[in-house]
């Protein structure tokens, strides 16, 4: 069954209309994944021998093991959002005379073969490798290794449980919330526990065998939860919600746009995919506090580029797409009463309003003074004027359709990211930071670096945009045109 | 309303429609029939802009469609679902595409009201999003939707598929009575001869992308055609 579902898959790439294009696209990915992947083998490679030299008074593994399950917490809520088991694949399967258990036992195991579940082979195998060499035993290297590899692939099977039942979710959220409160505020040691927990495997390996039966009893749980639902109303089918229609009134002072804006609001919170996306955007807002924190370690360069962060977080992951989301009614819109060019000016000022919404939220930043606020405000005008047109232009030339309710496969994302998107970044990330960097380290009358200037000329660029806002849209409603039968003739792909 | 000069699309060399020249006419009930890949969704996304012409021109109420964008203004098409926005609610689409043609929320209310037959409480208040009911239940939001704003050109492609009897009977009523309030010049195609013969005044056979018939509709017409598809 695996071979002819493989075959299949094969034969959808082939036969894909844009294969040129694709297969463009598959390198690209295959370039990021293989970064990432790489990326994680180095981490593994290094850490401990890193920590062996840097921290000597402490055993290097119980530094690690003190932080494992922070790693895992964020490794559920990564699974939570994005990973999909297949089940969905079992339709096709359900009237040939397989038996149910095989079925469910092949989309388990296959659930395993996924980009989600390297982690135990780039990053925790090295370290146990690492371990083995420095005067542990093979036994405790192994037993370490396979308690950590239990406990990552349950997540596995964890983050399904928890898609499909919201009751399991709110008890693990609980579970967080509350070991967190509890180890910030009250000094228990919940989470530190976690930690004491591989110690103690290292120290007596047999205690290895905990995880890879938790690891079992929730493939046992999985198993038995898909036996009992695998039909189209359960496992296999979508939840249905109960629809109300809503009107959003307190959008209307926005004027004619407000009619947009409600309708990319409703997009947002209806559908999975957009919806996953937008919450994960949240995460922006605190990649400051890398920086800030850090502020004596950091050049000025590095600061600029956080600011860009903190309030350019929708447009880095939303607004990459911004058609692409309606390419599931695209054709419906391009016959619609609905100018090119009121189009891209809502789609505009739908990314504005993200950049104003997460520059208001980013107000606390304040704590870190004043000069750190005011580079944050003067990268938001910069993403106001110049950043919102640098990303629809890339969104333009993405001619990947999305489907809007169902959750990303891993890195798909990274699919609907062509060539000419990715030498986008750079004007995106690296312009405000030049614009910053080169009247601040020119105009600098002797001191080292003149903040104001930079500051200035960061704001201006993105004032000029908006500016020039007329001419920079009729620009766009020209290559919009120019792009219009050959994004409809890809949406059209199912 | 609608002429076409010398229109031709193929994909890769391999034409798949080719029309020397049609008019159709202010007020006119257009019939569009012919066999699958006679070339009939082909034409109409060829009106809308949807494809590009490889050859040809396309004047819709004297506007040339590959130039201009406002031929929209006067312009209403149902195709496919893809027409739908499948995460509103059928009230909530039909108040978008009321505001896009100028139409308030009470405007829309008020149309809606005329069309509960046709919907036979199965369409509003119904809590759910469009995306969840039947494609038959679909079809009829997406085509009364057509009419919200009073469009002087409405396209639907294969409007009778997937409906009930009930609503097939109602549509057919629906378009006669739509016909007859105003000047409408209404494009449909359809592989139902009966349905298509009822109500439309003149009827285009497509084969492999060339016009094989073009005539006014009279009592023999379905007659002709069911000979023609038999033969």
């Amino acid at each position: 069954m695996s071979t002819s579902l493989f075959k299949l898959s094969r034969l959808k790439f082939m036969r894909a209309p844009q294969l040129d294009a694709k297969l463009a696209i598959k390198i690209i990915m295959g370039l990021v994944i293989l970064y990432f992947g790489g990326a994680l083998l180095m981490g593994g490679i290094a850490v401990y021998p890193i920590l062996s030299d840097s921290v000597p008074e402490k055993d290097a593994i119980s530094v690690i093991n003190s932080i494992l399950i922070i790693i895992l917490i964020f490794e559920l809520i990564i699974r939570y959002f994005l990973q999909q088991l297949p089940v969905t694949e079992i339709k096709s399967f359900l009237l040939l005379s397989i038996p149910k258990k095989r079925i469910i036992h092949n989309i388990l195991f296959r659930s395993l073969i996924s980009v989600y579940n390297v982690t135990p082979f780039l990053f925790y195998l090295p370290i146990s490798v690492n371990l083995y060499l420095d005067d542990y035993t093979a036994v405790q290297a192994v037993m370490w290794w396979l308690s950590i590899t239990s406990f990552s692939l349950s997540l596995n099977f964890i983050s399904f449980l928890a898609n499909k039942n919201n009751k399991l979710l709110a008890t693990f959220v609980t579970i967080i919330v509350l070991a967190y409160t509890s180890e910030r505020y009250f000094d228990i040691e919940i989470l530190r526990r976690a930690g004491y927990f591989f110690d103690s495997v290292v120290a007596q390996p047999f205690l290895g065998i905990v995880p890879v039966l938790v690891l079992f009893i929730f493939y046992g749980i999985t198993f038995r939860f898909l036996k009992e639902n695998l039909n189209l109303e359960g496992a296999l089918g979508t939840k249905k919600e109960i629809a109300r229609t809503t009107q959003y009134d307190f959008l209307d002072v926005f004027g004619t746009s407000a009619f947009f804006l409600k309708n990319d609001l409703r997009l947002i919170i209806r559908n999975i995919r957009p919806r996953n996306i937008v919450l994960m955007s949240f995460l922006f807002l605190f990649y400051g506090l890398i920086f800030y924190t850090t502020q004596e370690a950091q050049s000025q360069e590095m600061l600029v580029f956080a600011s860009i962060f903190i309030s350019g977080g929708f447009l880095l992951t939303y607004g990459n797409y911004v058609p692409a989301w309606d390419s599931e009614y695209y054709a419906f819109l391009m016959t619609q009463n609905i100018s090119y060019k009121e189009y891209l000016d809502s789609k505009f000022r739908l990314m504005a309003f993200a950049v104003v919404v997460s520059t208001i939220l980013s107000l606390p930043y304040l704590y870190f003074g004043l000069d750190t606020y005011l580079m944050i405000l003067s990268g938001a005008i910069f993403n106001v004027g110049l950043g919102t047109w640098i990303t629809l232009y890339g969104g333009l030339l993405n001619k990947q359709p999305l489907k809007l309710n169902v959750k990303a496969k891993a890195f798909e994302n990274t699919q609907a990211f062509s060539g000419t998107q990715f030498l986008l970044v750079l004007p995106k990330m690296v312009l405000p930071v030049l614009l910053y960097t080169i009247p601040a380290r020119l105009i600098n009358y002797g001191d080292e670096i003149n903040h104001t200037a930079g500051i200035i000329s960061l704001a201006l660029s993105g004032i000029v945009g908006l500016v020039f806002k007329k001419q920079i849209l009729n620009l766009m409603v020209k290559l919009f045109a120019k792009e219009k039968h050959a994004m409809l003739a890809a949406f059209n792909q199912k | 309303m609608i002429l076409t000069e010398n229109l031709t699309k193929s994909y890769k060399n391999n034409p798949v429609l080719s029309i020397e020249q049609l008019e159709i006419n202010r007020g006119e009930c257009f019939g569009l029939i012919g066999n699958n890949g006679a070339g009939k969704t082909t034409f109409f996304s060829l009106l809308l802009d949807l494809i590009k012409a490889t050859t040809g021109s396309i004047v819709s109420g004297g506007i040339k469609v590959s130039e201009s964008e406002d031929w929209k203004k006067f312009t209403s098409a149902f195709i496919d679902d893809s027409f739908l926005i499948g995460y509103l609610t059928p009230e909530e689409y039909f108040y978008f595409v009321g505001e896009l043609r100028g139409l308030n929320k009470s405007e829309v209310d008020a149309f809606l009201e005329s069309y509960k037959d046709f919907f036979n409480d199965e369409i509003l208040n119904q809590k759910k999003y469009l995306r969840d009911f039947s494609k038959g239940n679909q079809k009829k939001v997406g085509l009364i939707s057509t009419f919200i704003g009073d469009p002087k050109v409405v396209i639907l492609d294969e409007p009778f598929a997937n409906l009930d009897p009930t609503t097939q009977i109602r549509l057919k009523q629906l378009i006669k009575s739509e016909i007859g309030k105003r000047e409408l010049t209404l494009l449909i195609s359809s592989h139902d001869l009966n349905h298509v013969t009822e109500v439309c005044s003149r009827i285009v056979l497509l084969e492999k992308g060339k016009v094989i018939m073009d005539k006014q509709t009279t009592t023999k017409t379905l007659q002709e055609l069911e000979d023609y598809f038999s033969a």
